[in-house]
């Protein structure tokens, strides 16, 4: 099961906002590739962005282009709906990322059932569209 | 020099609460504040400073602000006025801004406050419209991850794996908030049990929770008078002392998605522990009844390890039967019911009932209460107090 959107009410939760220094991540989501923050001073990796680098208070970032590949470190099943906008139920994941020490990014599953999910299962990103403006970084089962 | 013994609360106020109130968060604000005074023997117009919080930034702006208090209260002048952000993380540092306020001279007396009407107003909390304009929620609500209950369940889930925590662990708290509940004519679930067969099988809203680990939704205000100890002494009721604050927010803090630290835990609260034991030079052992925030029951086993009650890792053990945390227990636990079965007002209604503890006035009253642990909401950023008898 993937997550179902009722694309009646998609303008009211798919129009993101960010702030500049987010700018890569997002610019990254509109070419369809995943991409995060990592410190060009000491190479840490920041996910959500941030404007300054936590550990060496550097300001100087590179967005690097991830493998994509990350583990399941948890997850819910929505079962009551919140909005109509989503049609339960439906899975929420957070992956944390292999390449990119201490990223995790919440997200959904794509073809996964809530049962087939597990701690530290293998997944990788996909993009899904979710209106005509934007595809969505979803995840999948590594090789599913 | 510290501000410990400084502030004490001196009245109590609260109005009914109800799932339809028929009157507007001002109104009940109003309400509240009114029987806080009447409650400290203090004349309205005594009032000279206002300590509040809301939800600005998640669901909507302050709907009770204290100015429009004020005014319908015909309070002539707040010599203070505060508000403390992030929610139900704000509940007990409305107190610790209103005794800074009152030990510096800043103000005489400072009421802290919280209104709310989710059960029948216009903001229903866990239900939102549309992404809210602040960045951070571009990351979430997209994926419908879009209700405190989803984003805690998500943090809960993880903390059950990594400890072996249950269900049944987790179905303990909501029992023995229940019984507290039976206890207290106030609590919207008075007269109604709750039973664990009930619990394990009400289906899930977001797996691990079911709609038994989630507080209630309701409408009422609640309002606490803080002063000097000096004053207290002129007023009607015995003080509450505010022996310890704490606030902490810990690193890489988020509102209500903290998901990206080294281990997805409530370090705040830990933070905030430190800070209210090391003011009040108590410890864990030397509480005697404790009102933990429950906007879920997972949360209360979390705290007694960030507390320090037990280690990591123990929390659901400790709840485990529920004979530790019940009345009689080695630590009482959420004795109005707490949010879970009292009523939700964002931990000021718990405040309130750490305070009846010390008076020694609560339905679910602890034998010579000494020291009292109240908690603010997590996974935000949070506060707490530790309110005493004094010396």
């Amino acid at each position: 099961m993937s997550i179902e959107y009722n694309p009646k009410y998609m303008k009211h939760f798919y129009d993101p906002v960010w702030e500049n220094f987010e700018d890569g991540f997002w610019q990254g989501v509109k070419q369809r590739k995943l991409k995060f923050q990592k410190c060009s001073g000491c190479g840490t990796f920041s996910h959500p962005p941030r404007v300054r680098c936590p550990k060496c208070k550097g300001d100087g970032w590179e967005w690097v282009e991830s493998s994509g590949k990350g583990r399941i470190y948890s997850w819910t099943v929505a079962r009551q709906e919140v909005h109509p906008a989503f049609r339960v139920p439906f899975e929420i994941v957070l992956v944390e990322m292999e390449n990119e020490p201490g990223v995790r990014i919440i997200s959904n599953m794509v073809d996964c059932s809530a049962e087939e999910i597990s701690f530290g299962m293998p997944v990788e990103v996909c993009f899904r569209e979710v209106t005509k403006e934007w595809a969505l970084p979803m995840f999948k089962k590594l090789g599913g | 020099m510290s501000l410990k013994n400084k502030a004490c609360i001196v009245g109590i106020g609260s109005t009914e609460f109800t799932r339809n109130a028929g009157r507007s968060e001002i109104h009940l604000a109003v309400d509240a504040v009114t029987a806080a005074c009447v409650d400290a023997g203090l004349e309205i117009d005594q009032i000279d400073g206002m300590s509040s919080y809301g939800t600005a930034g998640i669901y909507a702006a302050e709907l009770a602000p204290d100015i429009d208090v004020a005014r319908s209260l015909g309070i002539p002048n707040l010599r203070y006025f505060g508000q403390t952000p992030w929610g139900g993380g704000a509940s007990c540092g409305t107190v610790a801004h209103a005794a800074m306020a009152v030990a510096s001279g800043v103000a005489n007396y400072v009421v802290c406050y919280r209104s709310l009407k989710p059960a029948s107003g216009t903001v229903r909390y866990g239900r939102p419209t549309a992404i809210p304009a602040e960045y951070r929620y571009s990351y979430y609500m997209p994926y419908g991850f879009a209700s405190p209950t989803m984003w805690v369940a998500t943090l809960a889930k993880r903390w059950m794996h990594e400890t072996g925590a249950t269900r049944e662990q987790l179905g303990y708290v909501a029992l023995v908030c229940r019984e507290n509940a039976l206890r207290n004519p106030r609590a919207m679930f008075y007269g109604r049990p709750l039973t664990m067969e009930e619990y394990l099988h009400s289906p899930m809203s977001s797996d691990p929770f079911t709609l038994h680990d989630t507080c209630l939704e309701n409408d009422g205000a609640v309002a606490l008078i803080v002063t000097t100890p000096e004053r207290a002494r002129d007023l009607k009721q015995k003080p509450a002392f505010v022996t310890g604050v704490g606030f902490g927010t810990s690193y890489d803090s988020h509102s209500m998605t903290s998901f990206y630290r080294d281990s997805i835990g409530l370090p705040e609260c830990t933070e905030a522990a430190r800070e209210v034991f090391r003011m009040a030079q108590l410890s864990p052992k030397d509480i005697d009844v404790a009102q933990l925030y429950d906007a879920f029951t997972v949360t209360v086993p979390m705290q007694l390890e960030n507390y320090g009650f037990c280690k990591y890792g123990e929390g659901g053990a400790f709840c485990q039967g529920g004979d530790r945390i019940r009345l009689g227990g080695e630590l009482p636990i959420n004795t109005s019911g707490g949010m879970l079965a009292e009523a939700y007002i964002h931990g000021m209604n718990m405040i309130a009932e750490g305070v009846r503890q010390v008076r020694g006035t609560s339905t679910s009253q602890v034998k010579d209460a000494q020291n009292v642990l109240v908690t603010g909401g997590l996974g935000v950023p949070t506060t707490a107090l530790i309110l005493t008898q004094g010396h």
